[in-house]
């Protein structure tokens, strides 16, 4: 839920990126962070196992600047993509106002890449959200692999787009792709505040 | 003491505990890890930060409790050496929100508990009805939207 402070015009909103394990959400995190100037971002939050996996969830705040007049801050969180980590992603989805959802383009990461998504509908049900209302993108990333490992975007949108959500191929490892996803999201999440509750 | 809030409701009983039980920091949160007033924080970022974590103790404490005992952990409280940090649900007609405090030897986990009883009292007396969201940006913002992520990614 976006929150609105009128009195000191500021917007807030909360974007979840989704997806299957080492699928590449901690890596958006991670350009977007080296990116952004100073003054425009907190501190990159990680709870993560030793390895560097997502424990809990990564955490970056964005400050986006005046829009219409409205300071407008984003809240970027990741959550684990283990399937054995499904109460921490139903925690972290809590409030969100639109998701980016980062699929692997690896072939043999298909069956994840559809389980995640399944497991993001479910979890947006169970919060009474309906899939088809929340501002959703859907990033496919590694694109850069040797093509004979990976599935075209034709293929990929087949299998997982089944709502004709916005799509970006990526390479989030070297940022191809990332800023597009995050404009993607952005543009969606404030056209809703924008329009009231509805559009997509 | 300085006191940011989001909405003004919450100011007079924030700034209230705030003075009565010495805290050093104080956040009221929404359980999707948004502010809703915070006290003694100087960068907005790093209130975001603290949300974001508090939410995360409290949601995942909650769902520890719930595994271990049927029901969710309410109240922690954690004693450091130097600070001690108090989280705990404050229940209002908006809606369920989260609250967090730090302190230190000026204050104790007594005085906290006490001023936080009070504090949510307050806060469910000031809560105003939910209103229905309003439209907030004209149509036409994404211009400025592109303009300022191109300048966040140096391709301004």
């Amino acid at each position: 839920m976006s929150l609105v402070n009128y009195a000191t015009r500021e917007i807030t909103c909360k974007i979840v990126y989704y997806g299957p394990g080492r699928s590449g959400k901690t890596t958006n995190l991670h350009y977007i962070y080296g990116q952004v100037p100073e003054d425009r971002k907190g501190k990159m939050v990680s709870l993560a196992t030793q390895t560097d996996r997502t424990l809990f969830f990564d955490f970056l705040p964005l400050d986006l600047g005046q829009i219409s007049g409205f300071t407008t801050k984003f809240q970027l969180y990741t959550v684990p993509g283990q399937v054995y980590y499904q109460t921490t992603r139903k925690l972290v989805l809590q409030g969100a106002d639109g998701v980016v959802f980062v699929g692997d383009s690896q072939a043999r990461q298909l069956q994840e890449n559809i389980e995640s998504m399944q497991d993001l509908h479910a979890n947006l049900a169970e919060q009474g959200i309906d899939a088809r209302q929340i501002p959703l993108v859907i990033q496919y990333n590694k694109q850069d692999l040797p093509s004979d490992l990976i599935l075209g975007v034709p293929d990929l949108e087949d299998a997982l787009n089944f709502w004709g959500a916005p799509h970006f191929a990526a390479d989030a490892l070297h940022g191809h792709g990332v800023f597009e996803t995050l404009r993607g999201i952005s543009e969606l999440v404030l056209r809703k505040l924008s329009a009231g509750a509805g559009a997509r | 003491m300085t006191v940011a809030v989001v909405e003004n409701w919450v100011e007079e009983p924030l700034r209230r505990f705030v003075a009565d039980a010495r805290v050093r920091l104080a956040l009221l949160l929404h359980t999707s890890g948004q502010v809703l007033a915070q006290s003694g924080f100087t960068r907005s970022v790093d209130v975001m930060s603290a949300c974001a974590l508090a939410a995360a103790i409290h949601a995942s404490a909650g769902e520890l409790g719930k595994q271990l005992d049927g029901k969710p952990f309410d109240v922690l409280h954690h004693a450091g050496r130097e600070r001690q940090i108090f989280l705990a649900p404050a229940r209002t007609p908006r809606g369920l929100y989260i609250f967090l405090s730090v302190f230190d030897k000026e204050s104790s986990l007594g005085l906290v508990q006490l001023y936080y009883g009070e504090f949510v009292g307050r806060l469910v007396e000031a809560a105003p009805p939910v209103e229905p969201p309003s439209v907030v940006l004209p149509e036409n913002f994404e211009g400025e939207l592109n303009r300022n992520l191109a300048a966040h990614f140096g391709r301004a």
